[in-house]
């Protein structure tokens, strides 16, 4: 077969909406808020987000989780595409703007939450999701006890795969479990008896809050630490950073702990004797951490050569 | 200068002393192709290691031998992937098919590569859990393949592909290094950047892969399947756009073409399936209050759209009857014909009808049988065509059809491959999709962890080839 003539100039995204595929294109400055605004009119969402204010090139440097991720997978499994600049100021398009691909190695997902180390955003291809027009989120409140026999039918049963989020919330009262529910009107009050059953089961109290439509992204904010470990281990490492005086929102399944800092405490000299006898830990287990206030630490013996070899193919012109 | 088979076989044999080394005629014959099998490549030997351990051993000896290393699970790959393009050594890893661990409660798994994917279900299966992706070579295909090629399936639409479930990888490097890339906790491990990223979908072109921890999910409490048939491609088209867009999330969104249908119905996994008609296949999963709610609006969208043969049950032995003739249908082309190329393109679900008719319309007018069964929901087409390379001519039209819907597929914003990888029967269209920068990019990857390009050479890259 002839070869084919290999191009000559990258083929980038331009901005897009795609309704029927539930894909859109927009820069990487583009805000939560300003997202939902442009998504709501297609009856879609990106529902990753935690902070109404934060663009989504912060969200996706800050974390590779959102509370969300417990439904739809992480930030990597709904990005298809971006638009990179490399360090030599030219632009490589990453991924696609189909919902899946084999098409060569992955740099999408290695470059996607690596910050500004290898070059920086310029536009994101997302995967949308149908927005269902109701949006209520649900607090359990109990016993130690009552709070984890209530996360074994909310994680284990066949309801998982349909609550937005199940999140566990310590360092800010007492601990509680918070809920998130997306759902055809329709269907609330399934939703709703359900989640009584699993709380009323376990000795502990049922909250449900509709909100108004369109919903809001979480407004968790941005986490200052995120960690992660297993999902049988998440609420442990909340309540172990929590006796810090730390918010967390541990995302049960997904094994992430999110960590809220006070403005005057998000910064190394608090992070990271936090962090450093968690460390081990995570690590033996194949986790990790980050902190956006943070530099990422250096590169371990091993990678140093195969970085080298990557950044003379990023910074090359 | 490799050295002669002679020479090879005796190191062979010293570096997996346990396990085995085939180089018969007969022996090799059965490792000279993939599942798409027109093309044959006889490697010079073949190694089963014994175990992990003997994959190490040989990993720490194979630079040395001086000729290309090809690893293999179960040889189902579509792409023409473990198969030895170049020569050499073919390392068949059936042998590593231990189920080391399952944490229900941490909803992974740690898995050594050569487990069958079906084998894994079934362990699962009395934990309540299951491992999403589903490629219909199931049965057989092993966990090591679906990794190196992100495999998918028909349950992809909702659940994700393999590299969505991928937490760690243990790889073996032929300078002799093994490293952990992530683990249980699916996060970096102690890396600074996650190295399992490209490990997953690399088609055998970085590092031997010995083990897994994947994630894990429970199981559906309650499923209903749907098939529904349509006389044209415009008004499946329709049936697809409209559940894509439903919140009953499909789980699984399926589409065969006439052709298909006859195939199966022509066989002994017949089901009853109108032949005349473009069908659609799809299923609902969830808690019963809700899912059994969903039946009437999901029936309405297939009606709605233009068919006038509805049918669903929730009845396991039906619904399963009904995948099985689905998933064996792939497998049935290979009795009619003797020879087929099946492609794996990804496009945007709004250019469904418009790029499969330019593809019905290609083959028909160069007189090769296409034939369409594939995954809709995620818009990958798997257009079939059927051929004989024996005879003068069919090969080279088949490639000329392959090429021109590539481009159609790219000018459409779609890729090239959705979950079968490149392999080497892809590898020429790669400079269509990537431009001077990402193409560099894509040339760093194996020059960090293969730079003499020992593994698997001309795959994914059509020049990546090996110089002793």
């Amino acid at each position: 077969m002839k070869a084919p003539q290999p191009l000559t100039s990258e083929r980038l995204f331009t901005e897009f909406v795609d309704p029927v595929d539930a894909t859109l294109c927009v820069p990487a400055n583009t805000t939560a808020a300003q997202l939902q605004a442009q998504t709501a009119t297609h009856h879609l969402r990106f529902p990753l987000l935690a902070d109404p204010a934060a663009s989504l090139a912060e969200h996706f440097a800050a974390a590779t989780h959102a509370p969300a991720s417990h439904r739809f997978g992480a930030h990597c499994d709904n990005v298809l595409g971006i638009n990179w600049r490399l360090p030599s100021g030219r632009t490589a398009r990453i991924g696609e703007r189909v919902v899946k691909t084999t098409t060569g190695y992955d740099w999408l997902r290695f470059l996607l939450h690596s910050g500004s180390r290898f070059g920086e955003p310029l536009d994101y291809v997302l995967r949308l999701r149908p927005d269902s027009r109701f949006h209520a989120v649900a607090r359990i409140d109990g016993s130690a006890t009552s709070l984890h026999a209530c996360l074994h039918p909310l994680l284990r049963g066949g309801w998982m795969h349909w609550w937005d989020a199940v999140d566990y919330i310590a360092g800010d009262g007492p601990p509680f479990l918070r809920i998130a529910i997306h759902c055809p009107p329709h269907e609330a009050d399934a939703f709703q008896n359900e989640l009584s059953r699993i709380a009323s089961q376990s000795r502990a109290q049922l909250t449900f809050t509709p909100s108004a439509f369109p919903s809001a992204p979480s407004t968790d904010g941005l986490p200052d630490i995120v960690l992660k470990t297993t999902p049988d281990r998440t609420t442990a490492l909340a309540d172990a950073l929590a006796r810090h005086s730390v918010r967390c929102v541990a995302l049960c399944y997904s094994g992430v702990v999110h960590a809220h800092l006070p403005p005057e405490r998000a910064r190394a000299e608090h992070i990271l004797p936090l962090i450093q006898p968690l460390a081990p830990d995570l690590h033996a287990l194949g986790g990790d951490w980050r902190s956006r206030h943070l530099p990422p630490p250096p590169p371990a013996t091993a990678e140093a050569a195969w970085l080298r070899t990557l950044e003379d193919a990023l910074h090359a012109h | 200068m490799p050295a002669p088979t002679s020479a090879l076989l005796p190191r062979l044999h010293a570096l997996v002393p346990r396990g085995r080394v085939f180089s018969s005629p007969a022996q090799l014959a059965g490792y000279a192709s993939d599942a798409l099998g027109y093309k044959s490549y006889t490697p010079d030997a073949v190694v089963l290691p014994a175990d992990a351990e003997e994959l190490a051993a040989f990993m720490q000896g194979a630079r040395s031998l001086g000729v290309p290393v090809i690893l293999r699970g179960a040889g189902t790959s579509l792409s023409g992937g473990p198969v030895a393009a170049q020569g050499g050594v073919v390392v068949h890893t059936s042998s590593l098919k231990a189920i080391r661990s399952i944490s229900p409660d941490g909803f992974w798994c740690e898995v050594e590569c050569g487990v069958p994917l079906n084998t894994l279900d079934a362990a699962l299966k009395p934990h309540g859990l299951f491992y999403p992706p589903d490629p219909s070579s199931g049965p057989v295909c092993t966990l090591g393949g679906n990794v190196a090629t992100n495999a998918g399936g028909a349950h992809c639409f909702r659940y994700g592909v393999t590299s969505n479930y991928v937490l760690g990888v243990e790889a073996l490097l032929l300078d002799g290094s093994l490293h952990r890339f992530g683990g249980p906790a699916g996060g970096r491990g102690h890396w600074r950047e996650d190295w399992k990223r490209f490990m997953i979908g690399s088609e055998g072109t970085l590092a031997a892969f010995t083990r897994f921890w994947l994630r894990l999910l429970p199981l559906p409490e309650k499923v209903w399947t749907f098939r529904a048939t349509y006389p044209d491609l415009r008004s499946i088209e329709a049936a697809i756009h409209g559940l894509v867009a439903h919140s009953a999330y499909p789980a699984a969104i399926e589409m065969l073409d006439p052709r298909a249908v006859t195939i199966v119905e022509n066989s002994p996994m017949a089901v009853g399936l109108p032949r005349d008609s473009f069908l659609l296949l799809t299923e609902i999963d969830g808690p019963a209050p809700l899912v059994d709610a969903r039946v009437e609006p999901i029936a309405e969208i297939l009606r709605s759209t233009g068919s006038n043969d509805v049918a669903f049950s929730d009845q396991d032995h039906l619904r399963q009857k009904l995948w099985k003739a689905r998933k064996a249908a792939g497998g049935l082309l290979g009795q009619i014909s003797p020879d087929f190329l099946v492609q794996d393109a990804v496009i945007p679900k709004r250019a469904l009808a418009d790029i499969l008719q330019f593809l019905y319309d290609e083959a028909d007018a160069a007189s090769i049988p296409a034939v369409n069964l594939f995954h809709a929901g995620d818009g990958n087409l798997h257009p079939n065509f059927l051929f004989d390379s024996r005879k003068p001519g069919d090969l080279e039209k088949v490639e000329l059809i392959s090429a021109r819907l590539m481009q159609r597929v790219l000018d459409a914003g779609g890729t090239l491959s959705g979950e079968h990888g490149i392999g080497n029967d892809k590898a020429a269209y790669m400079p269509l999709v990537f431009g001077p920068d990402s193409l560099r990019l894509q040339w760093a990857v194996p020059a960090a962890f293969n730079p003499a390009h020992q593994l698997n050479p001309l795959k994914v890259l059509t020049a990546r080839r090996f110089t002793p």
